[in-house]
């Protein structure tokens, strides 16, 4: 049986699997909170529709008349009547009438062409151990993350998801997103309605198109660039964009139409490393250092990102609605969104260096830099087009002969983005194409050296990504994608030509589930 | 003349009554509401009635979640959430070629719409799938839900001899003649 045919049956074998199982409801916490389905906010879940973006800046509510969605009632903290009696009661609030608990589990399987071995090259001397092969197919257990999220009365909305076990070993994981977020406490200053949010905790940055909470199994390249410099650059920063940030946000607008900003004042750590001296007690913790600290330095980061969404509806009342009124139904709407986004750091190294007498001393590179980018959003009806381009620039600092302080060096520059094409065929098949792009001359200059680079004497790296994803139910998913990335070369010869080529296309399948 | 012609129209009408009887029963096997309505005998058409019963959703649910009408009745679909809904049905009595989609309509609007064929209507939401409700089209004004014990009395059938249904959501529908002396009885039992 040659290989096409089996393919084919396994194939086949699959959809019947998933065409003949039975039916069941997907049940996670707003789920069962709201009695509703999955598909009443996303599309091709974690992707929110128009309707969960509602949801979502209304602090995990439903926008007008949440009580009466609400089929398990919240548990009070609190009669209503003692916000009168206020400061002289505790403020009343309330929790959610059962754990808001939803659970999320993913499992992989990839296949990877037997030319990505290439890429490692055998090291002498003769006879040392080498790395390991790089196998054509593998086995990956993805994530088990349990997330809870609701809203404790008051606009005080909360969130927090974490790994409980990855990399199949019941290693431990860490913390997506940790936060308390008070909706529209603009009111308080007069403000117009939702135009002030604020957000405390650890949360993944407002990206103009979320990392955490993406529909695709691989990950936005631009987004986990970080900014390393060259031989004869001092930038070592890594930062990436998808990071989860600590501190605060302010927000206002909304997603689903009209403006929408936010501005987090977050920490800042470029060093990867935090400090933890057993002299220094943190504030959180005992005279050993407690937690320690996150950031590496008295800097704070700042982000900033603003957007407008104009929905392009002619009636002006669905315009103007969280969901447009399609001829058979509310829909998303057809809307354009452009959006600018921005962020600055600083980056600290210390160095043990002289002070200009020559005695020992430690001095600090301090090398600002900065991300900035644009994005959009074209959507018509179930046809969603999106881009994001981003340039990331980092001051170099080089220490002076002397060692007594820095000159100027050459920036660390890169650029890249991506650009994506969501289409749903069926409310349970979705197609993806995706082009992501990465040009940094660090990476061209570092050479195999850095991780995650796959591009070691070529400075660009393309990467075109189709993928197809399936609902079995609206709680289940099966996804399936196909890494394309233009032959590369390790080395070129003399004449210019290629020496040891190779590819790392890459298939990976997908199953998860949530509940 | 005149006199005479309206006692006679009296008497008749007395004798109808006397004629008509009931079908009452239980429908067993399944739990919840059953519907249970008399089958047109051929040729015989019913006037459609003027009531517009309304079919209200209402926090993210369809109320009531079973309504039975007779056929060529309006049914108002009205939407009492603050979220967009809409109503539409795959099929009518089984047939897909009689699928149907009201459209989207806003917070206190009504929707209407004449039901002219018989048969269960499941209705649907396409943006909160969840939801479910149906409309029962009876052919004859001679219908009953049952109560939560599956007992239904159908009144006021005129004496002869029908078929009779009996339909239950997510049930295989049954049917059986029954002849209408008076009090006539007939049992049902459903299965999935």
């Amino acid at each position: 049986m040659d290989t096409w045919r089996r393919v084919s049956l396994f194939c086949a074998f699959v959809v019947t699997v998933m065409l003949l199982t039975g039916s069941s409801y997907a049940i996670p916490a707003f789920s069962r909170q709201y009695g509703t389905s999955c598909t009443t906010c996303h599309i091709d879940f974690p992707k929110l529709n128009d309707f969960g973006k509602a949801f979502k800046d209304a602090g995990f509510k439903f926008p007008k008349d949440d009580e009466s969605f609400i089929k398990i009632p919240p548990v009070m903290l609190g009669a209503p009547a003692q916000k009168d009696m206020w400061p002289h009661v505790i403020f009343p609030g309330t929790i959610p009438g059962i754990p808001q608990i939803g659970l999320r589990y993913n499992q992989f399987f990839q296949y990877t062409g037997s030319s990505a071995n290439r890429y490692s090259q055998p090291q002498l001397p003769l006879g040392s151990l080498q790395s390991p092969l790089i196998p054509n197919t593998d086995f990956e257990p993805g994530f088990f993350s349990i997330f809870m999220a609701g809203n404790f009365g008051s606009d005080i909305a909360f969130w927090v998801d974490d790994d409980l076990s990855v990399f199949g070993a019941n290693a431990n994981g860490s913390l997506g997103d940790g936060y308390l977020r008070f909706v529209n406490i603009g009111r308080f200053f007069k403000l117009p309605t939702d135009a002030l949010t604020l957000r405390v905790g650890q949360f993944e940055l407002d990206l103009p198109f979320t990392q955490a909470r993406s529909i695709n199994i691989s990950p936005y390249d631009i987004y986990t660039q970080a900014n390393f410099g060259a031989s004869n650059q001092n930038v070592n920063n890594v930062i990436e964009l998808a990071d989860a940030a600590h501190g605060i946000e302010f927000s206002g607008g909304h997603q689903y139409g009209g403006y929408h900003y936010s501005l987090a004042i977050v920490d800042q750590n470029t060093s990867g490393q935090s400090a933890s001296p057993p002299n220094v007690p943190s504030p959180t913790g005992g005279s050993s250092g407690g937690v320690g600290f996150v950031s590496d330095t008295n800097y704070k980061d700042i982000y900033a990102n603003f957007s407008y969404r104009f929905n392009l509806e002619k009636d002006p009342a669905s315009r103007h609605d969280i969901q447009a009124a399609g001829a058979t139904g509310p829909r998303d709407h057809t809307y354009l969104s452009l959006g600018t986004f921005y962020y600055e750091g600083r980056s600290d190294q210390r160095f043990s260096g002289l002070t200009s007498g020559g005695a020992a001393n430690v001095i600090t590179a301090r090398e600002p830099f900065y991300r900035i980018g644009g994005d959009f959003s074209f959507n018509y009806r179930t046809f969603n087009l999106f881009g994001l381009y981003m340039y990331g620039h980092d001051h170099d600092l080089l220490l002076n002969s002397t060692f007594t302080g820095f000159i100027p060096g050459a920036a660390a520059k890169f650029n890249g983005g991506f650009l994506e094409a969501d289409y749903l065929v069926l409310p349970w098949v979705m197609t993806i194409m995706r082009w992501d792009h990465v040009q940094s001359t660090a990476d061209f200059l570092n050479g195999a050296g850095s991780a995650n680079y796959f591009s070691p004497v070529g400075s660009t790296r393309d990467r075109f990504t189709p993928g197809v994803q399936f609902l079995i139910h609206p709680n289940i998913k099966a996804s399936f994608e196909y890494q394309f990335r233009p032959q590369q070369a390790l080395t070129y010869n003399e004449n210019g030509q290629a020496v040891n080529s190779f590819r790392t296309n890459t298939a990976t399948g997908a199953l998860e589930f949530v509940y | 003349m005149k006199r005479s012609l309206v006692l006679a129209a009296l008497v008749m009408i007395v004798v109808a009554a006397s004629q008509a009887g009931t079908i009452s029963g239980k429908v067993s096997g399944v739990v919840g509401e059953s519907v249970v309505y008399v089958e047109a005998p051929a040729g015989k058409t019913f006037p459609a009635p003027t009531q517009q019963p309304v079919i209200d959703q209402k926090g993210l649910m369809f109320q009531p979640h079973i309504t039975v009408v007779q056929v060529g009745t309006t049914v108002e679909f009205l939407n009492s959430d603050s979220v967009a809904h809409n109503v539409f049905w795959p099929s009518v009595g089984g047939n897909k070629k009689l699928t149907h989609n009201l459209g989207t309509w806003p917070k206190g609007d009504k929707r209407p719409f004449k039901f002219d064929n018989p048969g269960a209507v499941p209705l649907l939401c396409n943006v909160h799938p969840e939801m479910s409700g149906y409309v029962v089209v009876s052919p004859t004004p001679y219908f009953a839900k049952t109560d939560p014990s599956g007992a239904y009395k159908i009144d006021n059938v005129p004496d002869g001899s029908y078929t009779v249904t009996a339909w239950h959501e997510g049930a295989k529908t049954k049917t059986q003649p029954v002849a209408v002396t008076g009090d006539s009885k007939a049992d049902f039992t459903l299965s999935k």
